[in-house]
């Protein structure tokens, strides 16, 4: 994972739970509730799940320090996850997170399954611990944020942002999942979603953008149709594909910045 | 390259002969009207919204909204296809959501003329529109034209054949965005005038020399770039590149009276009767409107005198093909022909 100080994902947190969160309503892996909405009435169930979730991860990695490889049914890991209410409130609440959670399973899953030492595993089950943990703290602190009105309601249809700026917000949110569901091993998925982000969204703005910086949407440009694929595409890891991901995400902001400029520098219609 | 100019060319290729009204539009003209001589706009207005433009649209309608207070305007967003579609099985299942129709290309206004869902526009709303634009069922809004983007440094004009059909049998380096739906809609375009033979030779041949882009702006950048002597794109997309980088290494061509040269138009049509829907309309055809999304958008105005776009060039020598742009909604076999030939 690409190192990055307490205080910038603090701040880099805030930025996200304080924005317009989450505009799509087609989620993998179980239905979404309108329990979202109302986070804080749920935060002692939260918080027991993510204490039932370390204890069922740390049984499997003890099951295999104790029996070996091909001992141990692994896709437990995923069904653990999966059945958890809590799963829905970070992918609803704080993509980046989810995606270390997804990366964190997966972590663990792989290492017993090529038979790695245990050392390895119980590396593998710490960070995925950690993620449990920092998803937790992102929930209460949305919860906190929903009670005081500062968080928009988890969108139960479909909307479309309507302005440049907007269309931006989105593409972030949108490849934000893009590394969730290349964590999750749904690679086709993410390729999917890469490319209907560019074809949706982003060719909509390109033009306008293009007026301000060429050069930064030919790198977007390329970023769309060649690095983001191709690092999934190759497997690249999810470390690697956070990082495209990342990159992209700092030149979005600065086309935001240049949009929001254009459009305030914009002539009125009448 | 043999070129006449663009308003001759669209009364030459008018669709007139085609259209119940057109008997007594040929040279409709005037003056557009300014939004000061319409009504206010008062009362519940649904309108189905096709995505473009990334904001420019929502920009006119906003102002629309500022200026009439007492319109209740309630928008649906999506795409333009879906949304056609979605008005289609919203009638057969005997309702009717949306007042109006705002589509981004003409194909899905035919989807929704086809099926007999369109009101009949009245008369002084076709006759603001250019010859070749007047239709009885939508009025179309904004245009746009296709074109040669060609890298300058790598080709002259000169090379560039003034026929869309004998770039299949050059050599020059062509960038195309196959997936991309300008260029679809510009193959069924060729498809109608030319046939399903010779399109389906054009494609295979095009396509030994083609490389592809995700999308349009991707093609004029890749020409920009040297990467390709030549692409297919809309206009939009070079003149935007210019404005950015104004010595872009990029100029456009325009092949003569063929699919080459489409003008396709965003369009709008009233679902239900009444002055309401109709008089909505008479404000995207302003004057205002118009100007504004040819500045902004580097649209083309298809109302009677409103000026082009900046940095067009040459567009009054460029002869559009006679088609009812209707009749790009016939889009499935052109999916078939490209995905059967590879290039989908």
């Amino acid at each position: 994972m690409a190192t990055v100080s307490k205080h910038a994902r603090i701040v880099a947190l805030l930025a996200a739970l304080s924005a317009p969160l989450f505009s799509h309503v087609a989620l993998a892996n179980g239905e979404i509730t309108d329990q979202v909405n109302h986070l804080s009435d749920h935060i002692d169930e939260y918080n027991e799940e993510v204490h039932w979730l370390q204890e069922k991860f740390g049984g499997v990695v003890d099951a295999y320090e104790e029996k070996g490889k091909g001992k141990v049914d692994t896709h437990q890991l995923i069904e653990f996850w999966e059945e958890v209410n809590f799963h829905s409130a970070i992918e609803t609440q704080y993509v980046p997170i989810y995606a270390s959670i997804w990366q964190g399973i997966y972590g663990v899953k792989q290492a017993i399954d090529e038979g790695a030492d245990v050392a390895k595993v119980r590396s593998e089950e710490a960070r995925l611990q950690q993620a449990l943990w920092q998803a937790l703290g992102a929930v209460k602190l949305a919860a906190q944020y929903q009670q005081r009105g500062l968080v928009e309601k988890i969108q139960t249809t479909q909307s479309e942002p309507t302005s440049g700026p907007d269309v931006i917000d989105d593409i972030k949110q949108r490849l934000h999942r893009v590394v969730a569901k290349y964590a999750e091993q749904l690679h086709e998925v993410a390729t999917t979603l890469v490319h209907e982000t560019y074809m949706q969204r982003f060719e909509g703005i390109e033009g306008a953008l293009i007026e301000q910086d060429a050069a930064l949407v030919e790198s977007l440009e390329k970023d769309f149709n060649v690095t983001l694929p191709q690092a999934i595409d190759k497997d690249a890891g999810v470390d690697s594909v956070r990082d495209v991901v990342e990159t992209m995400q700092k030149k979005l902001d600065k086309a935001r910045g240049l949009l929001v400029e254009a459009e305030e520098n914009r002539k009125s219609v009448f | 390259m043999q070129r006449r100019t663009l308003l001759r060319g669209l009364a030459a290729a008018g669709l007139l002969g085609a259209l119940p009204l057109s008997s007594t539009l040929s040279f409709a003209a005037g003056n557009p009207r300014s939004v000061k001589q319409l009504p206010k706009l008062e009362g519940d207005l649904t309108l189905y919204l096709g995505r473009g433009e990334g904001g420019l649209y929502e920009n006119v309608l906003d102002a629309i909204k500022d200026r009439n207070p007492g319109l209740n305007l309630q928008i649906r967003r999506g795409g333009t296809a879906a949304l056609a579609n979605t008005i289609v099985a919203e009638a057969k299942a005997g309702v009717r959501r949306a007042d109006l129709f705002w589509a981004v290309d003409t194909g899905s206004v035919g989807m929704v003329t086809d099926q007999g869902l369109a009101k009949t526009l009245p008369e002084d709303i076709i006759t603001q529109l250019k010859p070749g634009f007047q239709y009885p069922r939508f009025s179309p809004v904004t245009g746009r034209i296709r074109t040669l983007p060609y890298n300058t440094e790598r080709v002259s004009p000169a090379q560039i054949p003034d026929s869309i059909m004998a770039l299949a049998d050059s050599d020059l380096a062509i960038g195309w965005a196959p997936a991309y739906a300008s260029f679809q809609s510009f193959v069924t375009a060729m498809r109608i005038l030319e046939g399903e033979k010779a399109t389906r030779d054009w494609l295979r041949g095009v396509e030994r020399n083609a490389k592809k882009y995700a999308g349009e702006l991707g093609v004029v950048m890749g020409v920009e770039r040297g990467e390709v002597d030549i692409g297919f794109a809309n206009h939009y997309y070079t003149l935007r590149l210019k404005a950015g980088k104004p010595d872009a290494n990029v100029d456009l061509a325009f092949t003569n009276n063929d699919a080459g040269c489409l003008v396709n138009a965003s369009g709008i049509m009233a679902l239900e009767d009444g002055d309401l829907p109709v008089n909505f309309i008479r404000y995207l055809l302003t004057e205002e409107v118009q100007s504004y999304l040819a500045s902004e958008a580097y649209e083309i105005p298809l109302v009677n005198n409103v000026a082009m776009p900046q940095g067009l060039p040459n567009l009054d020598t460029v002869t559009p093909p006679d088609l009812d742009l209707r009749k790009l909604a016939d889009l499935r076999p052109t999916l078939n022909m490209m995905r059967d030939i590879g290039v989908l």
